[in-house]
């Protein structure tokens, strides 16, 4: 019974927070500031909804498969995110207007003004 | 109707954001995002769909999904990066 | 050969959990299957490096302290990228900065990356050519120095334990 309401509880969170991460897909300026959503908080909601399943069902094959699953997603997310904001960065996709700071892009742009000099 | 199958149609719900960005997204790496987000979503609906139809193998093609959307993504990427894919 | 023993036991593992039964039938299984796949990906390896199973095993009390920190870490994120996406009108400050690093291995440099990116505020978009700065994308970058210094204090201490 409690095992039951704590797997729901966790089922609600985890919906809720999949949920959020495609708000702030939607809401937030440009490509970086998305990736912080769908990374951080899609991997956890991800993770709650499969977390929910192996507590309803045990260590069935289903449940050991849900965690496999669960796993998989919270190792491969964070090096998805990298490789694809390098290559935004790359090609050439801009900061949004609010932004502060940019050293990546100084970085960059020294390197290649030392590579067209030599 | 119980909560699972309520949640089916909340995740059906979430879906919309993603396409939004999909159709409208200024950039490919928008919409390169939408669409690994999109897998997300996919694979929680199928756990999900796996527990309702108590059926396992819902729960395989989640793991496949996952895996050919990091494999998709990160292929995306380095052509986007370098022009070549290997 | 010690590592092929011991990549062997974490691929018959991971057959388990795909597999869907742990059982001893299975792990078997898996460990005769996983030197034909650990051979065409040797190159991604360290194998020209020394290895003992006393070290790996000594390990372990760190890696579990460090789980501990990385799940505390990316509840408080969670509950602040929420808290951004709730709000009505978006107010952020975001940049990219630049943060020291003193890693020094691949897997050092790949934990402490990945571990960036699921903690609050930051994204890792780069590691530099001399490997010793990586670039961040962080969601409140009006204090580049304290970002830098809250990677250092709270995060690299603890991979650094665990992974090198």
């Amino acid at each position: 019974m409690v095992l039951e309401l704590l797997s729901n509880a966790v089922l609600i969170i985890g919906l809720f927070f999949v949920f959020l991460a495609m708000l702030g897909l939607a809401r937030l300026p440009d490509v970086y500031n998305r990736l912080h959503t769908t990374t951080k908080i899609g991997t956890l909601g991800a993770f709650s909804v499969m977390l929910s399943i192996l507590l309803k069902v045990g260590f069935s094959p289903m449940g050991v498969k849900a965690i496999t699953v669960a796993l998989f997603i919270l190792i491969t997310s964070p090096v998805a995110a990298h490789m694809i904001s390098r290559a935004a960065h790359r090609h050439g996709v801009g900061l949004c207007k609010e932004s502060v700071i940019d050293e990546y892009g100084k970085a960059c742009e020294s390197a290649c003004s030392i590579n067209e000099r030599e | 109707m119980n909560l699972l199958e309520y949640s089916l149609i909340f995740m059906v719900i979430s879906f919309i954001p993603c396409l939004y960005r999909v159709i409208k997204g200024p950039t490919i790496p928008d919409r390169v995002v939408a669409l690994d987000a999109m897998t997300t979503v996919i694979v929680v609906m199928l756990g999900i769909y796996s527990f309702v139809k108590e059926s396992v193998f819902f729960m395989d093609v989640a793991l496949v999904l996952a895996v050919i959307s990091f494999v998709g993504t990160v292929t995306i990427a380095k052509y986007l990066d370098e022009g070549v894919v290997f | 050969m010690k590592r092929y023993i011991a990549y062997s036991a974490i691929l018959g593992l991971v057959w388990c959990f795909v597999h869907g039964t742990v059982n001893v039938n299975n792990f078997i299984l898996g460990v005769l299957i996983a030197p034909f796949i650990i051979r065409p990906f040797k190159t991604l390896f360290p194998f020209d490096q020394d290895f003992s199973f006393a070290n790996a095993i000594k390990k372990i009390p760190a890696q579990i302290k460090f789980l501990y920190v990385l799940i505390v870490e990316i509840i408080k994120a969670n509950i602040m990228v929420a808290k951004i996406v709730l709000q009505p009108k978006i107010d952020i400050k975001p940049g990219i900065i630049a943060v020291p690093i003193d890693s020094k291995t691949d897997l050092g440099i790949t934990a402490i990356a990945n571990t960036i990116t699921l903690t609050p505020g930051t994204l890792t978009i780069d590691v530099s050519d001399d490997r010793s700065i990586l670039y961040v994308h962080a969601i409140d970058a009006t204090d580049p120095e304290g970002v830098a210094q809250s990677i250092k204090d709270d995060l690299e201490k603890y991979t650094m334990e665990a992974f090198e």
